[in-house]
């Protein structure tokens, strides 16, 4: 892979993350040292780690998918694999809108688990399960399909100015299984999830434990270098 | 054997064909919704709804679902019950689940057999006929309040002319 840069001119500074490394802070020092360009490389996890906090700095944005768990590339147009410097190189750049909770940004999506919560969308009107538990996924840049019993598929497609919230209330609750309703769906520009115990909050694959959490959309947040065949 | 739970809901599902549906807002039938409810898309309602409905385009009530307040649509499609006021800029198409108890205001409504409305229809369609003859009602009452009070007019009409005189 980087043979393959090389020869497409493509050369800088590499940086090795660790677990409790802050980019957004890296960063910030590579922009004042001259760095026009940041490209990622490694899985969604990589991907999430990195934008979770560098995503308000002003800077261009590249994604090398290297290794498993790459589902983001996908969404983005990117192949795994040495392939994806073809894509960095030709520079297709898009703004890209983003997902931001608790001061933190999210991507590609946000789930929360099967949870005994209360969502509030817009200041305007709560949502709540007559059953009790609910489980919530918040798309950004995937597109989310809902299968109906006759066959028939709901296609909703983010990059409209909204995120979209699927919720899944919960049906029966059994040892062994749940058995969850069909999802309902909406679109909202900001939505606050409030729990009586501590729930699961899980942002582009990277989990933490919260009881409130705001989550609002960020337009335009990220410029980045896409592939053609983006799904977006 | 011991079925956690999916945590991916679909995710990974692609459209056969590629094409957006229309339906953007679903409330489910265990989702109960509070408060005023608006959206720019199509909302579909199988749960409960506790506060006013709003939207532009298609409103479609599911049978089992319910609206308690009063609903705004560019087009309704109503097998539930809306306990509260419909008003359509289009169409109201009610089936034969359908129980409305409020008055329904639209330009073109269907209704099945077996579908109960307990209120007032009003169409957009009948307005200016409505308008024509509310104006007719109102001459013929004009003109008989002039017949039945015609020296008290000219007496007003006198005493004018005295003061103009008198200026």
């Amino acid at each position: 892979m980087e043979t393959r840069l090389t020869d497409f001119g493509i050369a800088g500074k590499i940086i090795r993350l660790q677990h409790f490394t802050n980019t957004q802070a890296i960063i910030e020092e590579e922009i004042a040292r001259g760095a026009t360009a940041i490209v990622i490389v490694g899985n969604d996890k990589t991907f999430g780690h990195v934008l979770s906090r560098a995503a308000s700095s002003s800077i261009l944005f590249g994604f090398l998918p290297v290794g498993q768990d790459n589902s983001i590339a996908s969404v983005l147009g990117i192949p795994v694999g040495v392939e994806s410097c073809d894509v960095l190189s030709r520079r297709r750049k898009v703004d890209l809108d983003v997902g931001w909770f608790n001061n933190r940004y999210f991507v590609s999506q946000l789930h929360i688990p099967l949870a005994d919560i209360t969502i509030q969308y817009d200041e305007k009107f709560s949502v709540s399960s007559k059953n009790g538990g609910l489980e919530l996924v918040v798309c950004n840049l995937q597109p989310f399909v809902w299968k109906e019993r006759g066959g028939k598929e709901y296609v909703v497609h983010p990059q409209d100015g909204k995120l979209e919230a699927f919720l899944r209330p919960l049906l029966h609750k059994r040892l062994f299984s749940h058995k969850f309703e069909e999802p309902s769906i909406f679109p909202f520009e900001e939505m606050i999830v409030t729990g009586t115990k501590p729930f699961v909050v899980s942002a582009d694959g990277k989990e933490s434990k919260e009881t409130k959490i705001t989550i609002r959309l960020a337009k335009n947040r990220i410029r980045m270098v896409v592939g053609k065949t983006r799904q977006f | 054997m011991f079925q956690k739970p999916s945590s991916d809901i679909a995710l990974s599902q692609r459209s056969s064909d590629g094409t957006p549906d229309d339906v953007e807002t679903v409330v489910g039938p265990s989702v109960h919704v509070q408060g005023d409810f608006a959206s720019e898309g199509n909302i579909l309602v199988k749960g409960s709804v506790s506060g006013n409905v709003k939207t532009s385009r298609l409103l479609t009530v599911e049978e089992g679902a319910s609206i308690m307040a009063n609903v705004k649509a560019g087009e309704a499609l109503v097998s539930g019950q809306i306990h509260g006021n419909v008003t359509a800029s289009t169409t109201v198409e009610l089936t034969a689940s359908a129980r409305i108890v409020g008055d329904i205001k639209c330009a073109n409504l269907v209704v099945e057999a077996g579908a109960l409305i307990y209120g007032k229809v009003a169409m957009v369609g009948l307005k200016d006929l409505v308008g024509e003859k509310s104006e007719k009602k109102r001459t013929s009452r004009r003109k008989k309040t002039r017949t039945s009070l015609p020296s008290e007019a000219h007496d007003d009409v006198s005493s004018e002319e005295d003061n103009m005189g008198d200026v």
